[in-house]
């Protein structure tokens, strides 16, 4: 970089039903709150089910489909792709299953009936959408897209570019706990450090320490199912379904944790390695290199255990 | 792949990877009871505004209960009471002796003056009742102790104490954390529980005055440490499962000159010794700025709690470990509140309110004949210190906790 001195920069803020923060060095403030909230503002336009006619909600209500912006175009294409990869694990037309069982926008708590899934099922499933020249198409009319599950990665990577268009190289981006990070932290010189947040056990852990990694650059993101479940009888009911069978992920994670070479694509994967399970997961991860994971998960007596790729330990910081 | 070992990995965990959601443990046995076929029928005894405020939340637990008879010996109330709930099947009664003499009655909540608590539990349990008995459990530690003694004969009969706001979930979470470590070392307790207004209720006709406004006078009531401070002092025996050793108390009839008895402004030091703690408990009825106020100061942490609402604030040195990173990934990430606090959440929904959970928990105890968690037992420490905190005010004593008091 050479010449003026780099400060530190933050800044803060809501979008997306969350929190973001963004920290970057360069020797002015370039990058201004309100450059980050128009940025945020044109994707919301584009991708958010919250935003009455954003440009997602019109697919959503069209019978056929309509012409894309880049933003969606971008974020579908990406869909399209890991829904290949993970044979339908990953699949951005589940919504119609989650709100039926009562994890949707709208909360109903109560458990669909075998024939309301098997219903349901007919408008779910990637297959049934597609990108032609600069048009999303659907195939059947009650299609829903819903991106909310890697709208947040594709919305840091974005901010990431802002960021990278006005010369800076170090800095990081986080929003609702998925970040994109590159370079150093000044004058240290010092890696980021990103904190790892893990589910509660009923362990006697004293707050201490946590789980750090330290990244060059690239995605961090973690899906988890340890926050929002229904508990039916003995039967923990996750918020996680399974596109293909229309029923909650019954399976022993607990969360995982992705790097990739961006967040778009971390965010992704983080959602379709919770519906692998464990040893899935652990095959799936061996054969994509691109992919480090650090997985969460209950053993069958009820204790938390954890593992991680090799590529994941490296990044792990231990602590004394 | 590489599995990290648990011991390396409880050190590693912290503030952060903790959430301040409730364990999973805790969330099964917070979790709905599923709906029984045992539904309680249930009396109400004492229809003033706790009486009725609890048949309102009976009424959303209709898998529960089901209310059958009301007693009050003021006909006014009794008829406020009747219009609430469904007139079907629903009797009701001036005299809560003929209430207990009704065999359809398997359950009586009791919310009657606190001096008539120990006379009407008594009386409901050898009529074979369950009992849910407001708080404070009894007037003095004498009818604790026999009450206790009582209960203690009749194993098959559950009572609970009407400290509603620790059964939320909440209350358990903060417990939960204390034991956790969130805390640290806890040295300081603040509770005030405070209004601007008489804390009379209007009265019809002269001569109710002293049924009417009963906390006003000492034969009846215990003032505001036995209707106000003992959720708080409860709350603490129980999350540090400790009693006092020494309680100091102060107060006088400051601003309400109007022939009342009980204080109109308190405050109630307690050493917790064996805890190394000093709670101080104030109530004033001439400001209303801080309302309700419970702080628990640890070298680690605070927590300040409101009823249905707790924020958890990192000591400096704490926040030091938040601050060596500079991002947190997290399925949900904690969100942290404009004064530096994170606030404490209990699960997707907003709380109800503590007596929902607290009568919840009632029919559990009852129907699974399990002590419930605010019993007899802690019920009867709680009188005791409240009887010692109003000796203490009152004679310009120090007073101490005498072991007999330690039910359990």
């Amino acid at each position: 970089m050479g010449g003026a001195p780099l400060c530190p920069y933050q800044l803060r803020g809501y979008a997306q039903g969350t929190t973001y923060s963004i920290t970057y060095y360069a020797p002015d403030s370039v990058v201004t709150k309100a450059d980050v909230d128009r940025q945020l503002a044109e994707i919301d336009h584009s991708l958010s089910l919250y935003e009455p006619g954003s440009l997602i909600n019109q697919f959503n209500a069209s019978p056929k489909g309509l012409v894309a912006d880049p933003h969606l175009k971008r974020v579908v294409a990406k869909a399209l792709r890991v829904y290949q990869e993970t044979d339908g694990l990953f699949d951005a037309t589940v919504e119609p299953l989650v709100a039926a069982w009562g994890f949707g926008m709208s909360r109903a708590a109560t458990t669909p009936t075998p024939a309301a899934i098997q219903a349901i099922l007919t408008s779910v499933g990637s297959d049934k959408l597609g990108l032609r020249g600069d048009s999303l198409v659907k195939t059947v009319p009650a299609l829903h897209l819903d991106l909310n599950g890697i709208a947040q990665g594709y919305t840091v990577d974005v901010l990431a570019t802002l960021l990278e268009r006005k010369r800076i190289r170090n800095y990081l981006v986080e929003l609702g706990g998925e970040i994109r990070v590159r370079g150093r932290k000044w004058p240290s010189g010092e890696l980021m450090r990103i904190g790892i947040e893990r589910p509660d056990t009923n362990a006697l852990n004293a707050p201490v320490m946590q789980q750090v990694l330290r990244l060059a650059a690239g995605g961090v993101t973690t899906s988890g199912n340890y926050r929002q479940f229904h508990q039916t009888g003995t039967r923990r009911n996750a918020h996680l379904i399974n596109p293909k069978t229309g029923y909650p992920f019954q399976n022993e994670l607990i969360s995982a944790t992705v790097v990739a070479p961006d967040a778009l694509t971390a965010d992704a994967y983080d959602n379709a390695l919770m519906g692998m399970g464990l040893a899935h997961a652990l095959v799936f991860l061996r054969q994509h290199a691109d992919l480090q994971a650090y997985l969460i998960y209950q053993r069958p007596d009820g204790t938390t255990a954890e593992t991680a790729t090799p590529g994941f330990q490296q990044l792990l910081q231990i602590q004394p | 792949m590489t599995n990290l070992e648990r011991r390396d990995f409880i050190k590693k965990t912290g503030l952060l990877s903790g959430g301040l959601l409730l364990g999973h443990g805790l969330a099964s046995t917070l979790a709905a009871a599923a709906p029984t076929a045992n539904k309680l029928k249930i009396g109400i005894i004492g229809c003033g505004d706790r009486g009725k405020g609890l048949l309102k939340v009976l009424q959303e637990l209709p898998d529960q209960f089901e209310v059958v008879a009301l007693c009050d010996e003021l006909p006014f109330r009794l008829r406020d009471a009747q219009q609430m709930a469904p007139a079907r099947k629903l009797k009701t009664y001036a005299d809560y002796r003929a209430l207990l003499d009704a065999p359809t009655v398997e359950a009586v909540i009791i919310a009657v003056p606190l001096y008539l608590h120990y006379a009407v539990a008594k009386a409901a349990l050898l009529a074979g009742k369950q009992v849910y008995l407001e708080k404070t459990m009894t007037y003095d530690s004498q009818q604790a102790a026999e009450l206790v003694a009582l209960a203690r004969q009749r194993p098959g009969q559950t009572l609970q104490v009407g400290h509603q706001y620790r059964s939320s979930p909440l209350y358990y979470r903060v417990k939960e954390m204390i034991a956790q470590g969130y805390l640290g070392k806890v040295t300081q307790i603040d509770c005030r529980w405070d209004r601007n207004g008489s804390w009379r209720r209007p009265v019809p006709e002269p001569g109710l005055e002293r049924k009417i406004n009963w906390r006003m006078y000492r034969e009846y009531s215990g003032g505001l440490v036995a209707e106000l401070l003992s959720h708080q002092l409860d709350f603490i025996h129980w999350a540090f499962d400790t009693s006092p050793d020494e309680i100091f108390g102060t107060g006088g009839i400051d601003y309400y000159k109007d022939g009342r008895e009980t204080y109109d402004n308190v405050q109630v030091m307690v050493r917790y010794a064996r805890e190394g703690m000093v709670g101080s408990f104030g109530a004033t009825c001439g400001n209303a700025r801080d309302g309700y106020l419970f702080k628990l100061k640890g070298t680690k942490g605070t927590i300040s709690l409101l009823i249905d609402e707790g924020i958890y604030y990192p000591e400096k040195e704490t926040l030091k470990q938040y601050g060596t990173v500079d991002g947190v990934t997290g399925a949900t990430k904690i969100v942290w509140d404009k004064n530096g606090g994170i606030p404490i959440t209990t699960g997707p929904g907003p709380l109800k309110d503590g007596s929902w959970y607290a009568l919840r928990d009632f029919h559990r105890a009852v129907s699974e004949k399990k002590l419930p968690d605010s019993n007899v037992f802690t019920g009867a420490r709680v009188a005791c210190a409240v009887h010692l905190a109003n000796q203490a005010i009152y004679n310009h004593t120090i007073e101490k906790w005498r072991p007999e008091f330690s039910f359990s």
